[in-house]
């Protein structure tokens, strides 16, 4: 199943906490639907296993997510994504936000005028757009 | 927990140990990092009172070590020690005989896990294979520690991903874990604690997670800070 192969699809950096990668990690897979509102996840024994990570890591992952109340565990069965759609919405708009933040912090060093990079930020996405969909369409073909 | 306390070792006239201390908790992935000669296996030799010292303490769970903490405390040395002659199934029943630690089930479990085959001759083995029935042995004691010289010197990248995945896997889980490496590729993202040691003493001792929380540092920017200084 597609869904399994980008779970184990996670390269860490060494410099930030591994838990917080996870959890990271978790969100892009929600706000991209390969993970879905309501669904089972694995024990953090198997995420461990999956990620190839401590499984104390893994269970510091599952901490945080339930402190975000991005995972819900009721009683002993297994925990779940939550079905709180406000705040499923909410990861994406964090996500983006979070790496233009970054983007701005970068490129305000150069002094460049909004527009004009906005222009060239439109440009860009399309160019990579572009190079995306030819990759898929190579793929296909072979 | 294993306390390791001030302890000293001199040979052929050189300090290899001057006054290293630390302890290794049980839950805990504990990893001895350090350049080649630091003295890191002669610490694990020291731990299970193998090599004599000139002073210091080592306690397993308060206790001095004796004879019946080998039932506790498993060593994976890093070369295999069985007879060459020896079948693989021998080397097990072998092991079986010595421990009663030994877990059987267990010990099926990992052979199937790293694909040995048990009528092969122990001498016939490659490096990398003879590394993995190495941890065979020594992971299939059910011991409350385990001590671990360089599991992943000399074996290839797919069997170092294989090893890896011992390391998150029940296999290890609950128990108290100290490795040494010199190339921490493999385990950055495993251990929970790291250990350097400089002139046969520890430097650092952190939690990983929190250098990395609390000063973004990896655990290789510390190593820089202590053997590039």
């Amino acid at each position: 199943m597609k869904m399994n192969e980008s779970w184990t699809d996670v390269t860490f950096n060494g410099r930030d906490p591994v838990y917080l990668q996870v959890v990271r990690h978790f969100k892009e897979q929600l706000a991209t639907g390969r993970l879905e509102a309501g669904q089972i996840i694995p024990s953090r024994r198997e995420l461990g296993a999956m990620l190839k990570i401590n499984p104390n890591t893994a269970q510091k992952a599952y901490k945080e997510m339930e402190e975000q109340k991005l995972i819900v565990t009721e009683g002993n069965s297994p925990s779940r994504i939550t079905l709180d759609d406000n705040l499923l919405r909410s990861i994406r708009s964090e996500l983006i936000s979070d790496a233009v933040d970054a983007f701005v912090v970068s490129v305000r060093k150069i002094d460049v005028p909004v527009e004009e990079l906005l222009d060239i930020v439109k440009q860009k996405y399309l160019e990579s757009n572009e190079t995306e969909r030819q990759v898929q369409e190579g793929g296909d073909q072979a | 927990m294993i306390e390791v306390v001030d302890i000293h070792k001199r040979y052929r006239g050189r300090s290899v140990l001057n006054g290293a201390s630390f302890t290794v908790e049980k839950g805990q992935i504990t990893c001895l990092i350090g350049i080649n000669g630091a003295g890191k296996s002669t610490i694990l030799k020291a731990i299970m009172g193998l090599t004599p010292l000139k002073s210091g303490t080592i306690r397993i769970d308060g206790q001095p070590m004796d004879k019946n903490l080998y039932e506790s405390i498993a060593f994976i040395p890093d070369h295999l020690t069985m007879p060459p002659g020896m079948k693989l199934s021998e080397g097990l029943r072998f092991m079986q005989d010595f421990y009663q630690s030994w877990n059987a089930n267990r010990a099926e479990e990992l052979m199937k896990f790293f694909s040995l085959d048990q009528t092969e001759r122990i001498g016939n083995l490659s490096r990398g294979t003879a590394a993995k029935f190495n941890l065979v042995l020594g992971l299939a004691q059910d011991t409350e520690y385990v001590l671990m010289d360089e599991p992943f010197s000399g074996i290839d990248m797919f069997s170092r991903g294989l090893i890896a995945e011992v390391f998150s896997s029940h296999l290890i889980e609950d128990r108290g874990v100290l490795l040494t490496t010199h190339e921490i590729g493999e385990v950055e993202h495993l251990i929970d604690r790291a250990l350097l040691m400089k002139d046969g003493a520890i430097c650092r001792d952190f939690q990983c997670e929190q250098i990395r929380s609390e000063e973004g540092k990896s655990i290789v920017d510390v190593m820089r800070e202590v053997y590039q200084a």
